[in-house]
């Protein structure tokens, strides 16, 4: 790695059926957001419809007919590798493609689509995934919550929440989704839409979090968010042998860990999603961004005792 | 990459991302070693990386012996040698660690 992050980014947009992905995108894309993306749209159904209401977009790709996380998945690997081909095509002097903004089908795990780009021995030479942001449903996103899997595994992995319909569901039913969500993924960041445009996010303050039933058994111990500091101690290598391990032996509890992380090759931005770490993103120098905390790992997940992620964790680093 | 064993052609493990240079990366090597020497024989395992050959030799007690190439190969070998993964969260840690705490 020559120091410099080359790989076209990657945001995924996820969310249940029915829950305003669409909507959303199509305002993002009217205000000029993801202006440089190429969208691609997967659809579970065989006749596709978002495509004709992402007009805005200056390039898209539609996938009908299989959703891309499971019978689609050949043909969104397929969709992403010409991208890939197309952008080495291009003279590094003209303006490449930097972003690809996938929309999946409302059916999608956006986890085990993550997976799938970073099993491909080509796809992960080129793309690396910036943000997956999850649409829910404001007037129905309780009750999906409560019973269907999916979309509670759709708002967990989120980094960033956006609780669309605002509008259309009363006050009390929104700051009970805003609290469940937070408990339910303490790290993502919730925002609020309606008709797609943004709007102050729910506020869950306060409110209990609706109790959601157990759905499979082992799930009923609620997630935490731990920060991990690394001091100077604390070397990548040696993080690297305890992570790696962890996730191989707990990846069924530990659904996240996210951190920026300085090594002597730069500033690593580092993510996992469930098993899998992407291969980290080298970040530019921090001076631009004084906010973003350096050198703090945080873990979410559940079945473990926080203190003991730390004392583990300086345990490996202190072994000489 | 070398036509023989196909080594390097995956782009690295992720765990590899963090040494810049030549110098680095087998300083790196030899400290990852370092790790692994100290936590895998509580499983009865050891490990060696001489950084001659490329990969890891795993190793069990009663002589069975594997070559991996990153350390996701190595949590699932040993897994697979000892019939149970290697846990960082293991009480054998979590006590050793308290134990130095206190020192």
């Amino acid at each position: 790695m020559d120091g410099v992050e080359t790989r076209m980014r990657l945001t995924v947009l996820g969310g249940f059926l029915g829950s305003g992905k669409t909507t959303w995108l199509r305002h993002q894309l009217h205000h000029g957001r993801f202006r440089d993306a190429h969208v691609v749209v997967n659809e579970a159904a065989e006749t596709p419809v978002d495509d004709v209401l992402l007009g805005k977009s200056s390039a898209l790709t539609v996938l009908a007919g299989g959703c891309a996380c499971c019978e689609g998945r050949a043909d969104l690997i397929a969709a992403l590798r010409k991208l890939c081909d197309e952008r080495s095509r291009t003279f590094s002097s003209e303006s490449r493609l930097q972003r690809i903004v996938l929309e999946t089908s409302g059916l999608a795990d956006p986890g085990a689509i993550v997976e799938a780009i970073r099993a491909d021995a080509m796809l992960i030479h080129h793309i690396v995934v910036s943000e997956i942001i999850v649409a829910v449903d404001g007037l129905n996103g309780l009750s999906q919550l409560a019973s269907e899997p999916l979309g509670r595994r759709q708002a967990e992995i989120a980094d960033r929440l956006v609780v669309t319909k605002l509008d259309a569901a009363d006050p009390e039913t929104i700051a009970r989704l805003a609290a469940t969500l937070k408990h339910l993924n303490p790290g993502a960041a919730i925002g609020g839409a309606i008709n797609g445009s943004d709007v102050p996010p729910p506020d869950g303050t306060g409110v209990e979090p609706a109790d959601l039933p157990d759905l499979s058994g082992e799930r009923a111990a609620p997630i935490f968010a731990t920060r991990l500091a690394l001091d100077e101690t604390v070397d990548w290598t040696a993080f690297g042998v305890w992570l790696s391990a962890l996730l191989h032996a707990r990846g069924d509890q530990v659904m996240r860990v996210k951190g920026v992380v300085r090594t002597p090759a730069g500033r690593l931005l580092l993510q996992s999603v469930r098993k899998i770490v992407q291969s980290p993103e080298i970040l530019p120098g921090q001076d631009d961004d004084a906010s973003r905390e350096d050198d703090t790992i945080v873990v979410i997940g559940r079945g473990y005792r926080a203190e003991d992620l730390r004392r583990s964790l300086n345990y490996f680093a202190g072994l000489r | 990459m070398c036509a023989n064993c196909g080594n390097p052609a995956a782009p690295g493990h992720w765990t590899e991302a963090g040494a810049a240079g030549p110098g680095e990366r087998l300083r790196a090597r030899f400290r990852r070693s370092q790790v692994l020497k100290s936590v895998l024989p509580a499983y009865g395992l050891t490990a060696h990386d001489g950084a001659i050959i490329p990969g890891i030799q795993l190793s069990t007690l009663s002589g069975q012996e594997v070559i991996v190439q990153n350390l996701e190969e190595v949590w699932a070998e040993a897994e697979r040698m000892i019939g149970r993964p290697v846990d960082p969260l293991d009480p054998r840690f979590l006590g050793a660690a308290q134990e130095r705490e206190v020192a």
